[in-house]
């Protein structure tokens, strides 16, 4: 069903929207997709040299896995600004241990509405957003601000 | 530790074309797909797209975090830039303002500014002192028209 303007209310939730497991695959996959090569989050022996457990995943891959959930809602054509303030690192599963790491390797966005107003000559919401695992750790928090029709 | 010097230093400027299939690329990245075969229509078929009200196939709202790599020189590049030490970086908030729409083929020009740099907490508190560095990225398309900002927020632990 289309989205507009008026079908939106504040206090509504965005659908909420759920990764797969992140693997060390998938970061490497968004390490070439994006060009971001920091070695913690595709090489175990940096990430160890600097004292972390293991790679962890891009504060902007987290985003990206939001990006979509937001686009799934509202068309990316709306968009007008997207903000992300990350919180803690996020660990890929581990494949040798799958069961015990795969709720910190995975994501759940939600968000909520919580401003609708005119700018620009646009009719505009504000949306925050979080991303969650699925031990409740916090990942991020933010928001977007879409124009709808 | 970042150099304070460079408060206010300014990246030399570069352009790049926004390749088709580097968006496919990146929508499959961030949707966890496999193949493109499974990305969102608008992000691999210039018709769907079309068909959508877009002129040509969009990117997806995060996508804008490749600019800086690609026209900054890689992580080295921009790190070098500002004196920041690989070892102890994070990144804290990251924020774009979409102002007119960016698609596939378009030619984007960069200008990216050290625009803040300031310390948290005290030296002499292990763990609270951390650099704040802000740069702010500005990005043109090939009829000079603003289309995106975005404002990066790294800190050195």
């Amino acid at each position: 069903m289309p989205i507009d303007f008026d079908s939106i209310a504040v206090v509504d939730s965005m659908p909420s929207y759920t990764s797969a497991p992140i693997t060390r695959m998938h970061l490497a996959r968004y390490a070439g997709a994006s060009g971001d090569f920091n070695p913690l989050h595709t090489d175990e022996t940096f990430a160890r040299s600097i004292g972390l457990d293991s790679v962890i995943a891009h504060g902007m891959f987290i985003a990206g896995i939001a990006g979509e959930a937001v686009t799934s809602w509202i068309e990316n054509k709306y968009l007008r600004k997207i903000s992300v303030h990350f919180l803690s690192m996020t660990q890929p599963a581990n494949l040798d241990d799958f069961e015990n790491t795969r709720d910190r390797a995975t994501v759940t966005v939600t968000g909520t509405v919580t401003d609708k107003y005119e700018e620009n000559g646009e009719k505009r919401i504000r949306c925050e957003i979080t991303v969650r695992d699925a031990q409740g750790g916090r990942k991020l928090k933010g928001f977007f601000v879409a124009a709808l029709p | 530790m970042a150099d304070k010097s460079k408060l206010g230093w300014e990246f030399p400027v570069r352009s790049i074309e926004v390749p088709k299939n580097k968006i496919a690329e990146f929508a499959a990245a961030v949707a966890q797909m496999e193949d493109i075969d499974h990305i969102k229509e608008i992000y691999r078929d210039v018709d769907a797209a079309r068909k959508a009200g877009y002129d040509n196939i969009p990117i997806p709202p995060t996508f804008p975090t490749c600019f800086p790599f690609w026209t900054g020189g890689g992580l080295m590049g921009i790190l070098n830039g500002v004196g920041a030490d690989l070892s102890k970086l994070l990144h804290a908030e990251e924020e774009y303002e979409f102002l007119a729409p960016i698609y596939a083929g378009d030619h984007i020009t960069c200008t990216m500014k050290v625009a803040e740099m300031y310390d948290r907490g005290k030296k002499d508190r292990k763990g609270w002192y951390i650099q704040v560095t802000v740069l702010v990225t500005e990005a043109f398309n090939q009829r000079g028209e603003l289309v995106l900002r975005a404002r990066t927020t790294f800190m050195e632990r």
